[in-house]
């Protein structure tokens, strides 16, 4: 199992377009992943799990991905991240 | 991939209306009497749309659309009547250089019988109606247009769910019959399954069923069957416009499915933009129960109601809050002693 901290860094947060491009990746892999912020976790393959966190921008989150692809879904998940989903930067 | 079978669609388009369709079809609803011989039914309309001959008739004759149905109205009428007799010989005569489909006499008047003389020598039919023209042009209009409309036939299923157009496409196996005899099961109708006739009027797509097909369907291991004599008259419909376009594709782990509903995707058939929504389709999987879910939404849609963008307003209001430091609600608030039955 890998954890790793990443930064939400656009401007609106994480609303319903970045949590559906997380669960766009997240879905694909047959790893767990699990999506932590502020203490409460949250499975990463559901979209309305990722929306109820209400992450907002320049907040830190947590991944723990467990399975066999485990880096190579952290490496996308770290690309999204660093790209602020493609929208304005925070 | 993606709805391969709406893409190079062969197109084609009717070019000549039989007057003698118009006659024999549509003289109840427009309400008609033929003024010449039946002989004289034998041409054809090959423009949609009315010409009023009006401003021919004071002379300007440099642009006419012959190939369109004359209509001579209330004011028309009037004009010739002030006129006298040689004067409306000369009119005929001159407008005799251009050979029209039909003539139609509106607001219940008779034809003149220089008009009559001129038709008779053409052997072209004059009608008369006593529809106003407004009226007349109305009906006509919608005949004309569905018959001039570019048609072509596509390799789908047409069901009317909830009064929604659901137009499904997908390769052939991946359940397309299946699913359309389960809504007709739960009490939705069938327009056409795996031959849609397909038109294009203004901005809108209407299907048909294949006229010798029609009402029945095939479904692998069992064969043809009748969904109307099976299900019921209330089980069919033959014409409908269409609304949405299912896509059913086999599941496929690494393709992207829309999870919010916020971007809308539209395919083009004709020219014209239909929401296009892609469903994946695994065993167990209950498609009757999707699509109703889909009409249903997009009957809301129409309605204006976009459920998936008034969530994400709420996310966002909710993450400014967060993010201002504002305590945000807690599951806790929801008291047990709101809800005895839960407690």
């Amino acid at each position: 199992m890998i954890v790793k901290t990443l930064y939400v860094t656009n401007k609106l947060g994480v609303h319903a377009r970045p949590a559906g491009m997380i669960v766009d990746i997240t879905g694909q892999t047959k790893s767990d992943v699990t999506i932590i912020h502020d203490g409460q976790k949250a499975n990463a393959k559901s979209i309305l799990n990722v929306m109820m966190l209400a992450i907002p921008p320049g907040s830190e989150v947590q991944f723990e991905i467990d399975g066999q692809d485990e880096e190579d879904v952290m490496k996308q998940l770290e690309r999204l991240f660093h790209d602020n989903f493609h929208e304005e930067s925070y | 991939m993606s709805a391969y079978s709406l893409k190079d669609l062969n197109v084609n388009c009717r070019d000549k209306y039989p007057v003698k369709n118009l006659w024999l079809k549509h003289k109840d609803l427009l309400q008609l009497e033929l003024c010449t011989g039946e002989d004289s039914l034998n041409g054809f309309i090959e423009e949609s749309g009315l010409h009023r001959p009006g401003l021919a008739m004071a002379g300007f004759t440099s642009v006419y659309s012959s190939h369109q149905i004359q209509v001579i109205g209330h004011t028309e009428w009037n004009y010739l009547e002030s006129l006298g007799p040689e004067k409306r010989r000369a009119i005929f005569k001159n407008l005799s250089q251009f050979h029209s489909p039909l003539w139609v006499i509106t607001h219940d008047q008779k034809p003149h019988q220089e008009l009559l003389d001129m038709c008779n020598d053409q052997n072209a039919p004059i009608f008369c109606t006593p529809l106003y023209t407004f009226e007349f042009a109305n009906i006509v209009q919608r005949i004309l247009e569905d018959f001039f409309a570019p048609y072509a036939v596509i390799h789908a299923s047409l069901v009317d769910v909830y009064g929604v157009g659901m137009l499904y496409i997908g390769e052939s196996n991946v359940g397309k019959s299946e699913c359309v005899l389960d809504l007709v099961e739960r009490g939705h109708r069938l327009v056409a399954d795996d031959v849609v006739h397909i038109s294009q009027i203004g901005s809108s797509i209407i299907g048909r069923a294949n006229p010798m097909v029609k009402h029945h369907m095939e479904i692998r291991g069992v064969g043809i069957i009748d969904i109307r004599s099976m299900f019921g008259i209330h089980a069919v419909r033959k014409i409908k416009k269409i609304e949405v376009i299912v896509e059913l594709q086999q599941w496929d782990r690494h393709a992207t499915y829309d999870r919010t509903g916020l971007s809308s995707s539209v395919e083009e058939i004709m020219g014209v933009k239909i929401p296009h929504i892609l469903i994946p389709v695994l065993p167990g999987k209950n498609l009757t129960v999707i699509s109703e879910v889909i009409a249903m939404n997009s009957l809301m849609k129409m309605d204006g109601m976009d459920t998936a963008s008034s969530f994400n307003e709420l996310l966002l209001r909710r993450i400014k809050e967060k993010a201002k430091g504002h305590k945000v609600e807690d599951f806790m608030d929801e008291s047990i002693f709101n809800g005895n039955a839960y407690e």
